[in-house]
């Protein structure tokens, strides 16, 4: 990686906080060590994002076949929008801003927004691969991933 | 095709609609306001009903018809029973299949489906404190908040992209579909945006909120109130009111198979819904005479049509543009100007429409000979990174 792919921010969090619950407790925890994790199924290798049971066959109980692991943390742009709006005041100094679809190179999507140097050039404009960028929150006691252009 | 041996036996007998911006009222006197002018429309008393469903819109949209009283209680109904169904904007579509089960068991003649929302008089509150559209409705528990996902609007606006991109459907093709609706709304004097017309320029024109969605591909945030009695198509004959006759009932789910593949950004779950709804009607797409579908955002449109196949996949956004779907096209579509320029109500919008055009009450864009219209609802809670789960497909017409 040619630039650092962590972000240190120390000032006040005015905006919602993720939600951390049973099912995502492990992957918030794994932002934190800079790791992003996928819920993979032990049996057929299958990649899931958020939890789920696998699709593809029979599952253990409380779906024990699976395990969270490490991703690549690389996928593509799938779709994006561009907010002119802060529909919650704590977002009004960050627009306009970039919210992406990101399809992981392990296949599940996930959402982000997208930093950098680089954006699309238009909503037609999409397939560029992208990579996480962990944005820690030390005194919030959080990392949030987002996502930059790479290619 | 034969039809299905429930097709054509249950009717709706009595529509109430309290519609516009009701500041100074609450939920439970629109609700219960909306029921009473059914029960009158049906030629019917409190007595009669002996059941009432109240259409919430649960999952995505939030608990926000979330008032203290039931409308049953506050309109003196006789009901044996009270309870909510719904699911996002899919409200009509739910209610109804779970109250024909009442009825065909002999538990209630005549029940009474009833939704509304303050959601222009909440909005107007939640504008004090900073925020914008529909802050009061957001549940907690998904992802994206932390880092700006506005729910629907970002959800559908991606949509909206993806088949941009896949498809080459442009912004104005998208915006012919808002300014088809607004040529319906100024057919219709109970639209909101009724005697306010409006072009492609000023679609094109309007704020971008969400790129690619300008303010003007956005459904309203409204007030209201829906009401409608169902009963049997027997009992149907001696009331007063020209009966509707439930032809057909289908639903989707994106959950099953969709999300997985991912089409859920380009496609809605049509296929299973039209298969249930269309082979019980035993019609074909040929027999629709209008269609009111679910638009809580343009391209939302965009999707139905082509997944129901009045166009080729990928190519709605030129059937749009050519004028389709607008007063004088081919195929009628959201002829009261639906959520995006009449009410939002969710699917009840475009449930009391067809209920107008089956009966002939549709006034100036009363659809000629209108005898078959399908009705389509959406919804569902909001899993990441955006979903809208369920599709409901409901087929009414003039005979059983």
């Amino acid at each position: 990686m040619s630039q650092s792919n962590v972000i240190t921010i120390t000032t006040e969090w005015k905006k919602p906080r993720p939600s951390i619950d049973h099912d995502n407790a492990e992957f918030w925890a794994g932002l934190k060590e800079h790791k992003f994790l996928v819920w993979k199924c032990k049996t057929c290798g299958t990649s899931y994002w958020p939890k789920a049971y696998c699709q593809n066959h029979d599952n253990e109980p409380f779906a024990s076949n699976m395990d969270w692991v490490e991703a690549k943390g690389t996928g593509k742009i799938y779709a994006f929008n561009i907010h002119h709006t802060a529909f919650n005041p704590g977002f009004k100094e960050e627009l306009p801003y970039y919210y992406a679809l990101i399809e992981l190179d392990e296949g599940p999507l996930v959402s982000s927004t997208l930093i950098g140097d680089r954006r699309p050039k238009n909503i037609y404009d999409i397939g560029q691969k992208v990579e996480v960028v962990y944005e820690d929150h030390p005194n919030e006691g959080f990392t949030i991933p987002k996502f930059r252009i790479i290619d | 095709m034969p039809k299905h041996p429930s097709s054509g036996k249950y009717a709706i007998v009595g529509l109430g609609v309290v519609a516009g911006a009701q500041p100074d009222r609450s939920e439970r006197m629109i609700a219960a306001e909306a029921a009473r002018l059914a029960i009158e429309d049906a030629g019917l008393t409190r007595k009669d009903i002996t059941g009432a469903v109240d259409l919430r819109r649960s999952g995505g949209g939030g608990d926000r018809a979330s008032y203290s009283d039931a409308f049953t209680r506050v309109l003196g109904l006789n009901n044996n029973y009270y309870y909510i169904n719904g699911r996002g904007g899919a409200l009509a579509g739910l209610g109804m299949a779970t109250a024909m089960s009442f009825i065909d068991r002999g538990i209630s003649d005549y029940v009474c489906l009833m939704g509304a929302v303050t959601d222009w008089s909440q909005a107007q509150e939640s504008k004090k404190k900073g925020y914008r559209g529909m802050a009061h409705s957001e549940k907690r528990g998904y992802w994206g908040k932390f880092v700006g996902d506005s729910v629907a609007v970002s959800h559908h606006s991606w949509m909206a992209a993806r088949h941009m991109a896949v498809y080459g459907t442009t912004s104005e093709q998208l915006g012919a579909i808002a300014v088809s609706q607004r040529q319906w709304a100024n057919l219709n004097p109970e639209a909101k945006m009724y005697g306010r017309p409006m072009t492609i320029e000023d679609h094109q024109n309007s704020p971008l909120l969400a790129e690619p969605y300008h303010i003007l591909d956005m459904s309203l945030v409204s007030d209201g109130a829906v009401a409608f009695i169902l009963t049997t198509a027997e009992r149907a004959k001696d009331l007063k009111s020209k009966a509707v006759y439930v032809l057909g009932q289908g639903f989707g789910e994106v959950s099953s198979t969709v999300w997985w593949d991912k089409k859920n950004f380009t496609h809605m779950a049509v296929e299973p819904a039209k298969k249930q709804a269309f082979g019980q009607a035993g019609i074909e797409l040929k027999d629709i005479d209008c269609a009111q579908f679910y638009d809580c955002f343009t391209a939302e449109v965009l999707f139905q049509i082509e997944d129901y196949g009045f166009c080729k996949k990928g190519e709605g956004g030129a059937f749009v543009a050519a004028g389709n779907m607008a007063p004088g096209g081919t195929i009628p579509i959201n002829t009261s100007g639906g959520l995006l320029s009449c009410y939002h109500l969710g699917d009840l919008t475009g449930l009391a429409e067809s209920v107008r055009q089956v009966r002939g009450q549709a006034g100036q864009r009363q659809i000629k000979d209108c005898e078959i219209v399908m009705t389509t609802g959406h919804g569902g809670e909001l899993v990441s990174p955006g979903m809208c789960s369920i599709h409901t497909c409901t087929i009414l017409g003039s005979q059983p």
